[in-house]
């Protein structure tokens, strides 16, 4: 082999190397692009489908509250019925929106300093009414003075609120519900906060685990009928934690309860 | 005298629904659909509280903070109306000077109180 003939050789390689990096180029901008038209599409679908509904809600609380005329028991049943519903849409749409930003890679933490016990007590005042309607009995136990986290406190209620609505769903009446906040295993940089919500609900069976962290999964039919979520709760709150380097698992038998663990790693304000 | 409150939302059923609930409640309601003829009540019919939905069709409701600014006549309370109620939001609001920032749909007798509670504080200054 001559040496002229390995240069033209090394060149015309070269030269198709540049081409398909150039192409790979392009289909990576293209997919970016695809993405991000993607979740604003989402985004305009969600504001669309959100105020009518917003409109609905609020004529249902018009009459619900008596500002038109006091409305006999039944009335006021039939409007309350109205007005679930569109609540319960509500959240839907924004769990579908909250999961698209997710799968866009378009979720930012906004942390702030905050006490782990305020986010508890907000979620739990806001499954008072569901825990009552079920009869259940709810148990918090927060380790004494544990730090405050520097984490994103909508976030991290948001993976508690749907932690509990998943252990309010699954459990039976006259069951029981707790949340227990520790101080969690020693890292290089400190150490995690553990968190555990448990039940002693239907339990989940050991090969779906991890099927349950997917998205739109449905472990039980029957069970998932009366569970009125969109099937993206675990997948968002595991999303959530994993920004916030921490780890969602569960351990569960099947029949016998789940306890919902995870950990976010304290960190100092800077 | 009627407080006076303008509506800006562009869409019909959710103005129907507020105008329903603030006029039971006992205020005069002017409404507005786009940032030009929220301009023009301003201008002409200056409002004691301005209800701003941040979303206008393509329009960020926002911009209309400037012209409140060069509109002269006492400013009225302005309170966004919107779907998400996330820290950015917040912070867009406060920054340019909304009063509060009211995720939709919002609680009928939870806005009638806080309406008389602002108008309250106007009434004061």
């Amino acid at each position: 082999m001559t040496r002229a003939y390995v240069d033209d050789v090394s060149a015309e390689r070269l030269a198709s190397l540049q081409e398909q990096n150039l192409e790979l180029s392009r289909l990576a901008a293209e997919l970016r692009n695809e993405a991000a038209l993607r979740t604003q599409f989402l985004s305009n679908i969600s504001h669309d489908l959100r105020t009518p509904l917003t409109a609905i809600i609020t004529h249902g609380e018009i009459l619900r509250d008596g500002i038109l005329g006091e409305l006999t028991a039944r009335q006021k049943d039939s409007v309350g019925g109205i007005i679930g519903g569109g609540r319960q849409l509500l959240d839907m749409i924004g769990e579908i929106l909250t999961y698209a930003r997710g799968a866009a890679h378009q979720l930012t933490l906004t942390r702030t300093s905050f006490s782990i016990v305020s986010a508890v007590e907000q979620v739990c005042a806001l499954s008072e009414s569901l825990i009552a309607k079920k009869r259940l009995s709810l148990a918090v136990t927060i380790e004494p003075e544990l730090p405050p986290l520097y984490a994103d406190r909508d976030k991290i209620a948001h993976i508690l609120g749907n932690l509990l609505g998943n252990a309010i769903d699954f459990t039976l009446p006259g069951g029981r519900v707790w949340i227990n906040c520790s101080r969690g295993a020693s890292t290089e940089r400190g150490y995690v906060m553990l968190v555990e919500v448990g039940d002693t609900g239907i339990g989940i069976a050991p090969e779906h685990h991890e099927l349950v962290f997917r998205e739109f999964a449905q472990v039980d039919a029957s069970a998932s009928r009366q569970h009125h979520g969109t099937g993206l709760g675990l997948a968002i709150a595991r999303r959530f934690v994993e920004l916030h380097d921490g780890r969602l698992w569960v351990e569960s038998t099947l029949g016998q309860g789940s306890r919902f663990f995870f950990t976010i790693p304290v960190r100092s304000a800077p | 005298m009627v407080p006076h409150i303008l509506l800006v939302e562009d869409n019909a059923f959710v103005i129907g629904a507020l105008r329903l609930l603030l006029e039971e409640t006992g205020h005069r309601v002017s409404d507005a659909s786009t940032l030009t003829d929220a301009t023009r009540v301003l201008r002409e019919d200056p409002p004691d509280v301005v209800l701003l939905d941040l979303t206008l069709g393509g329009e960020d409701g926002l911009t209309l903070m400037t012209s409140i600014d060069a509109n002269g006549a006492a400013r009225p309370i302005v309170v966004a109306l919107t779907g998400h109620d996330d820290a950015a939001t917040l912070e867009r609001c406060t920054a340019v000077g909304c009063r509060a920032v009211l995720v939709k749909p919002i609680a009928p007798m939870k806005l009638k109180s806080q309406i008389a509670e602002w108008l309250g504080e106007r009434g004061a200054t």
